[in-house]
C-alpha cells in the first residue's frame, strides 16, 4: 500500500543552519498490516508522518501509495488520515459535525454524513455526546472522536502521531485494545509513531526505530 | 523571508501570499502612497526653504514645531498609559463575569467613535464646562485645561482597548487558569502569569492604535483644548490647507511619519513575538458572587458611564429637550435633507464596511509571517490625512469628487482595524485544525471556509464593527471633497452647526442621535451571534 | 451549519446582493448624466435653495456638479494647487481678503457678462463678480452682561482693561476666514505695529483662540455654554438667532458692536476659472447668483447682505443693522503681507 523511496528531507532550524533529519528512509506497508515507528523525541518521527500526509514535501525521494507516485499529490487528494497528540478536533462543531467533516468533503449530503456520523460514533459507544461540544468531552473520548473521524472517510492510510502521548496510564491500556479492534475491523494499513516501546509492540505486526535519520528494522 | 516560506511550506504557498498582499498593498500605493509623495514633491518644488534634506530638521530647530511635536508625543502616550490602566480592569469584568447589560455595555463603548467631533464636544463640556454638570455640583470648570484634552482621548479610545483585552481575556484557556491556580498561584499571580502573557498581543496592537489616534489626532482633543494644546498633525493641516506652506509641511509630516511608523514597527514586531497559540477550551463567564465581584461590577459600570456614556447621555438629554417647548424640532428627522443623508450614510458606510472587510481579511492573511507588512496595517493612520488629501487632489484631479474615491477612502480608513484583529487572532490559531482538515479532504479553500474562517469568527466579527464605527464616524474624510446630494448625516450635522441659532444647535443634536441610533443598530446586526456560542465569546 | 460569519449563507449572499444592488444603482445614476455639466466650486457655507438650482439647471440646460470644499481658505488652496487641471469651471466663495491671493495665483479667468457691468454698492476688484457681502463683528451675549452689569465695551482699547480679562475668543485667522478678517480689521485702523502689540496684550488679558467659527460660537461662546460673552462672529447672526430661536422672542439674544478698528466688510464674490470647461454655462451662473430670486432667498440661509442693488432685505434683516464704519489695510498691503502677518499672529498670540 505505502512505499516510501530513499525520503530525504532536512531541518532549519534557525536560518542558515541545515540538519538532515530524515536520511534515505525507505519503507514499505502493505494492505491492513501495522508498522510502529519508534524513537526518542526530536528524532524526525512527526515529520515523516507529515511526509506521508502530504503537509510537507520530501527534499529527495518518492512516496507511492498503491505503486502510484504521489510526491506531489496535495494532502486533500491523498486519502491519508492522521490523528495528532492533540486531538486536533474542532471547536467550533459539534461531535457529530466534526466526524462528518471528511464526509461533507467527500462531497456526501449533510443530513446524510451526520446519519452516518451518529453510526459511527455508537460503534464507538460516543452517540450521547453527539450533538455536543469537544471540550465538553475527557481526553480519551476526545482522542475516540479523532479516530472515529478518520476512520469514517475509509482512507488508504492511518497516521497516529503519537495518540495516546496525552493521556494516562490506564486509560492507555483500555484504548490500545479498543483501538487495535477499531483497526482490524477496518483492514487499515497502519502508520503508528510511539516513543513508548511496550505500546509499539502491542499494536504493531512490525517495528522499526528511528535514529540518525535512518531507519532501523527492530522485529 | 521568502526562501523560509519555500523550504518550510509547499512553494505555492509562499504565491498565494504575495498574491493576497498584493490586493491591499495596490490599494496602499495608489491611494495612500503615491499622493502622500506627490505632495512632498511639489513641496521640494516649490519650497523656499533650504532644499535638500537639511529641510527635515527644520521642524526639530523651531522651537515651537518642536512644542507641538513633544506634546503631540506626550499627550499620546499618557491617553495610552490611561487607556490601559483603565480599560485593562473593565475589560476583566466584562469577560469573567455575567451580569445584566453586560452586553449593552460592550456594543455602547464603541458609540463615540461614531459620534460626530464637535457634538462630542458638546457633549463633554454638558459635564464639564462652565455651565456643566461638574461645575454646578461645585466642581472646577474644566474647559481650557490638558485634563480635558485627556478625557477627550479617553472618551474615544478606551473602545479599542476594553475590547481587544474582553476578547482576548476571553481566549484564555481555562486549563491553563486551573493548572496555575493548582499549583499555588493566587488569582492576581495566575492573571499575571497566565492571563497577562496571553492577552498581551492583542492590547499591544490595541495600544498602538491608540496611541496613533491620539498622536495624530485632529478631532476631539483640539475642540476641548484648543489652539494651545494643538498637535503636530493640526500644524501640519494648518500649513497645508490654510497657508499652503508645503515646504515646512512636508518636513513636519516626514518627521512625524517617520515616528509613527516606528512605533507601528516596535508593536508588530513586540506583538509577533509574544502570540502563543489559543486553546479551545475558553473560561466561562459566572455570575458575580459576593461582596468583590459585585464592587467589580460597579466600578467597571462607573467607568464606562464616566468616560463613554455620560457626554453620549447628555446629548440625547438635550435633544430629548429639543422635543419640548415650542417648535416641534423633531420634525428635522423628517425632512429630505436627513433622509437623503441617512441614506447616503448607509451606503457609504455599508459599501466601505464590505471592501474594508475584504482587504482587511486580505492584509491579516498576507501579513502572518512578514513584520513589514504586519506594520503596514497602520499605514492610513502613519500617513498624515491632510497630504492624502492634498496630494489625491494633485495627482488624481479627475478623480476629485468621484464616488467610488470618497467610500475607498472610508474603507482605508477602516480596514486597519479588521486587519489587526484578524491578525491577534490568526497568531492565536493552531495550525493543527487546519492540517487534520487537509487530510480530511478539504482543500486550502475548504479549509479557509470551514475551518479558518468560523474560528476567526469572533474577531473577524468585532473588527467589522470597529471598521462600520471608524465609517460612520467618518474621521478625516471630511478633508476630501465632497458634493452636497452626497451629505452624510456627519456632514448635515456640521452643516448646521455653521449656523447661529438655537434651532439649528437643537438640529444637529437630534441628528446626532440619529447617528448613534443607526451605528449601535449596525453593531447589533454585525455581532449577533447564535446562543450556544454567546456564552463562550 | 449555524457558526460562525456564514451564519445562515443567505445572510451573507443578501449582503453581497444588497451591495450589488446600490451599486448598480450608484452606476445608474452616473450614467444617466449625458447633459453636459458645470463644476462649481464653492465653500461650505454656500446654501442656495434647491428649487432655485433645479431651476438654473433648466434653463441653462446644464447639470451642476456643486463642490464643497471645505473653508475659503482651504477652497482657493486647493484652487491654486490643481491649477493645471482646475478640478471646477466657475468658483464661488472668494471674499475681498482673498481676492489677492487668487489674483496673484492666476487661477481666475475675466468675466465681461451683464453682471460685471452693473454697478454694486460692493463691487469687487475684477475677475471676481460680487454676490453678497457681510460684516465681521464682535458679537455679545445680552443675558451674561446683564447678569454682570459690566458696560458693554466700546474700543479695541478697552478690552485689555483687566474688568473685560478672559470674556474675548476669537478664531485663528489662519484657519478661519472671520478670524482673518478680523485680524485684517484690527490692522487696518492700528497699523501693524501698535494692532500687534494689542494683540499681545489681549493675549496676556486672557483671549482665547478657537479654530473656526463653529468651534468659538458653540463650545466657547457663554450662549452656548462656554465661558466667553463676546465672539468674533457676523453682524447678521443676531438676526439669524432670532430667525431660529425656539419661542419667538421679540428681540435677538445676542448683539452686534461697531468697535473701531473691530469690523471688516466681507464682500464674497463668483468668478470663471482660468482653463475650465463650460465657459458659457459657467457664464450663466454668475449671472445666475446675481439674480433677483437668488439674492432675495439667500440672505436668510447664508446671512449676508445681497450685492445686486435694488433688492428688498429680507424682513429679520432688521435686526442686522449695518455697521456705521468697517476697517481694513489696503488691497496691495494684504497681498504682501497677508502670510506674514498670519505668521506673525501665531508668533504674538500662540507661541
Amino acid at each position: 500500500m505505502l512505499e516510501l523511496e530513499s525520503v530525504a528531507k532536512a531541518w532549519h532550524p534557525r536560518r542558515g543552519e541545515r540538519r538532515e533529519l530524515l536520511q534515505g528512509i525507505s519503507l514499505s506497508v502493505a494492505p491492513g498490516e501495522t508498522v510502529a515507528i519508534l524513537g526518542p523525541s526530536g528524532s524526525g518521527k512527526s515529520t515523516l508522518l507529515r511526509l506521508i500526509a502530504g503537509l510537507e514535501t520530501p527534499d529527495a525521494g518518492r512516496i507511492l501509495f498503491a505503486g502510484q507516485d504521489i510526491t506531489g499529490v496535495p494532502p486533500e487528494r491523498r486519502q491519508c488520515a492522521l490523528l495528532f497528540q492533540d486531538f486536533a478536533l474542532f471547536p467550533h462543531l459539534t461531535v457529530q459535525d466534526n466526524v462528518a467533516f471528511g464526509l461533507v468533503e467527500q462531497g456526501l449530503a449533510r443530513a446524510q454524513a451526520r446519519a452516518q456520523a451518529r453510526d459511527m460514533l455508537g460503534r464507538f459507544g460516543l452517540e450521547r455526546f453527539a450533538l455536543g461540544r469537544v471540550w465538553q468531552m475527557s481526553g480519551g473520548e476526545q482522542q475516540r472522536v479523532a479516530l472515529a473521524r478518520a476512520l469514517i472517510t475509509r482512507p488508504r492510510i492511518l497516521l497516529l502521531d503519537e495518540p495516546f502521548s496525552a493521556l494516562d496510564t490506564a486509560l492507555r491500556m483500555q484504548l490500545r485494545e479498543e483501538f487495535r479492534n477499531h483497526i482490524a475491523a477496518f483492514h487499515m494499513a497502519t502508520v503508528w509513531v510511539t516513543h513508548d516501546a511496550p505500546e509499539a509492540r502491542a499494536m504493531a505486526g512490525r517495528g522499526m526505530l528511528l535514529e540518525q535519520g535512518t531507519l532501523q528494522p527492530q522485529w | 523571508m521568502l526562501r523560509a516560506a519555500l523550504h518550510t511550506r509547499p512553494a505555492p504557498g509562499a504565491v498565494i501570499r504575495g498574491l493576497l498582499a498584493a490586493v491591499p498593498l495596490a490599494f496602499l500605493l495608489v491611494l495612500l502612497i503615491a499622493p502622500a509623495l506627490r505632495l512632498l514633491l511639489e513641496a521640494r518644488a516649490t519650497g523656499t526653504d533650504a532644499p535638500g534634506w537639511s529641510a527635515l530638521w527644520l521642524p526639530w530647530q523651531d522651537p515651537y514645531l518642536r512644542h507641538r511635536l513633544l506634546w503631540s508625543l506626550a499627550q499620546a502616550a499618557i491617553s495610552c498609559a490611561a487607556s490601559l490602566a483603565l480599560g485593562l480592569p473593565l475589560a476583566w469584568v466584562l469577560a469573567r463575569l455575567e451580569f445584566p447589560g453586560r452586553a449593552f455595555l460592550l456594543r455602547s463603548l464603541m458609540l463615540p467613535f461614531v459620534v460626530p467631533t464637535l457634538v462630542a464636544a458638546l457633549g463633554v463640556l454638558a459635564l464639564m464646562g462652565p455651565g456643566g454638570l461638574l461645575a454646578r455640583l461645585g466642581g472646577p470648570d474644566l474647559q481650557g485645561s490638558p485634563w480635558l484634552l485627556l478625557y477627550g482621548n479617553l472618551f474615544f479610545n478606551l473602545c479599542v482597548v476594553v475590547r481587544a483585552g474582553a476578547e482576548s481575556l476571553a481566549q484564555v484557556s481555562a486549563a491553563r487558569l486551573g493548572a496555575a491556580r493548582t499549583l499555588g498561584a493566587s488569582p492576581w499571580r495566575a492573571f499575571w502569569r497566565v492571563e497577562w502573557p496571553a492577552i498581551t498581543p492583542a492590547l499591544m496592537s490595541a495600544l498602538c492604535l491608540v496611541f496613533l489616534y491620539c498622536f495624530s489626532g485632529f478631532g476631539l482633543a483640539l475642540v476641548l483644548g484648543g489652539q494651545a494644546y494643538a498637535t503636530a498633525e493640526v500644524e501640519i493641516y494648518t500649513l497645508v490647507a490654510h497657508e499652503l506652506q508645503l515646504g515646512q509641511a512636508g518636513a513636519l509630516a516626514v518627521s512625524m511619519m517617520t515616528l509613527t511608523g516606528l512605533v507601528a514597527m516596535a508593536y508588530a514586531a513586540l506583538e509577533r513575538r509574544l502570540a502563543t497559540p489559543a486553546r479551545a477550551d475558553r473560561v466561562l463567564r459566572r455570575v458575580p458572587d459576593g461582596l468583590w465581584p459585585w464592587a467589580g461590577v460597579l466600578a467597571a459600570v462607573a467607568v464606562w458611564g464616566l468616560f463613554c456614556a455620560l457626554p453620549l447621555l447628555a446629548i440625547v438629554w438635550r435633544a430629548g429637550l429639543a422635543g419640548t417647548g415650542a417648535g416641534d424640532v423633531w420634525a428635522v428627522l423628517r425632512e429630505e435633507d436627513t433622509l437623503q443623508a441617512l441614506w447616503n450614510t448607509v451606503r457609504f458606510s455599508a459599501l466601505a464596511l464590505v471592501l474594508a472587510t475584504v482587504l482587511g481579511l486580505l492584509h491579516a492573511f498576507a501579513a502572518r509571517r512578514s513584520l513589514l507588512l504586519r506594520a503596514l496595517a497602520y499605514l492610513p493612520f502613519v500617513v498624515s490625512p491632510v497630504l492624502v488629501a492634498f496630494g489625491l487632489l494633485l495627482l488624481y484631479p479627475g478623480w476629485t469628487g468621484s464616488f467610488w474615491l470618497l467610500v475607498v477612502a472610508y474603507a482605508l480608513l477602516a480596514y486597519p482595524f479588521v486587519a489587526k484583529s484578524l491578525a491577534a487572532a490568526l497568531d492565536s490559531l493552531s495550525p493543527r485544525y487546519g492540517e487534520a482538515a487537509r487530510t480530511l479532504g478539504a482543500s486550502p479553500w475548504r479549509v479557509f471556509r470551514r475551518i479558518t474562517l468560523p474560528l476567526l469568527a469572533t474577531a473577524l466579527r468585532r473588527g467589522m464593527a470597529f471598521a462600520a464605527a471608524a465609517a460612520i464616524g467618518e474621521f478625516a474624510v471630511t478633508l476630501f471633497l465632497s458634493r452636497p446630494e452626497w451629505a452624510t448625516l456627519s456632514t448635515l450635522v456640521y452643516q448646521r452647526l455653521g449656523r447661529p441659532g438655537a434651532a439649528n444647535l437643537d438640529a444637529a443634536l437630534v441628528l446626532a442621535c440619529l447617528l448613534m441610533a443607526l451605528a449601535f443598530a449596525a453593531f447589533v446586526v454585525i455581532e449577533w451571534q447564535a446562543p450556544e456560542e454567546a456564552a463562550h465569546a | 451549519m449555524k457558526h460562525g460569519i456564514f451564519y445562515g449563507r443567505s445572510r451573507t449572499l443578501l449582503a453581497q446582493a444588497a451591495a450589488c444592488a446600490v451599486l448598480a444603482l450608484s452606476a445608474g445614476a452616473a450614467l444617466a448624466n449625458e447633459v453636459a455639466e458645470l463644476r462649481v466650486l464653492a465653500h461650505s457655507s454656500f446654501t442656495v435653495p434647491k428649487p432655485l438650482l433645479a431651476q438654473f439647471e433648466k434653463d441653462a440646460g446644464v447639470k451642476l456638479r456643486i463642490t464643497k470644499a471645505g473653508d475659503a481658505g482651504e477652497m482657493l488652496n486647493k484652487l491654486i494647487l490643481t491649477k493645471a487641471k482646475p478640478i471646477a469651471d466657475v468658483v464661488y466663495g472668494i471674499d475681498n481678503a482673498l481676492a489677492p491671493k487668487a489674483l496673484a495665483a492666476e487661477v481666475l479667468e475675466p468675466y465681461a457678462g451683464a453682471a460685471a457691468g452693473r454697478s454694486s454698492p460692493v463691487p469687487m476688484v475684477a475677475p471676481l463678480v460680487s454676490v453678497d457681502y457681510g460684516y465681521v463683528t464682535v458679537n455679545y451675549d445680552k443675558a451674561w452682561f446683564a447678569k454682570s452689569g459690566l458696560a458693554l465695551p466700546k474700543t479695541l482699547e478697552a478690552l485689555t482693561q483687566p474688568a473685560y480679562a478672559g470674556l474675548l475668543v476669537v478664531q485663528n485667522p489662519a484657519t478661519s476666514s472671520p478670524g482673518y478678517a478680523f485680524l485684517l480689521a484690527t490692522i487696518g485702523t492700528l497699523g501693524e505695529e501698535k494692532a500687534f502689540d494689542w494683540w499681545g496684550r489681549m493675549r496676556a488679558n486672557g483671549l482665547k483662540a478657537a479654530k473656526g467659527w463653529t468651534e468659538a460660537y458653540y463650545t466657547d461662546f457663554s450662549r452656548n455654554g462656554g465661558k466667553y460673552p463676546l465672539v468674533v462672529s457676523y453682524a447678521t447672526s443676531p438676526a439669524a438667532e432670532l430667525f431660529y430661536a425656539k419661542d419667538k422672542p421679540t428681540e435677538p439674544p445676542t448683539g452686534s458692536l461697531s468697535l473701531p478698528g473691530g469690523v471688516f466688510r466681507q464682500v464674497e464674490g463668483v468668478a470663471l476659472v482660468k482653463g475650465g470647461r463650460s465657459v458659457e454655462a459657467a457664464g450663466k451662473f454668475i449671472e445666475f447668483m446675481r439674480s433677483a430670486s437668488v439674492q432675495q432667498q439667500m440672505q436668510t440661509e447664508m446671512w449676508m447682505f445681497p450685492a445686486e442693488a435694488g433688492v428688498a432685505l429680507a424682513d429679520v434683516m432688521k435686526f442686522a443693522p449695518e455697521p456705521a464704519g468697517f476697517s481694513s489695510p489696503a488691497d496691495k498691503d494684504i497681498a504682501d503681507k497677508g502670510p506674514q502677518w498670519l505668521a506673525r499672529w501665531t508668533r504674538v498670540v500662540l507661541k
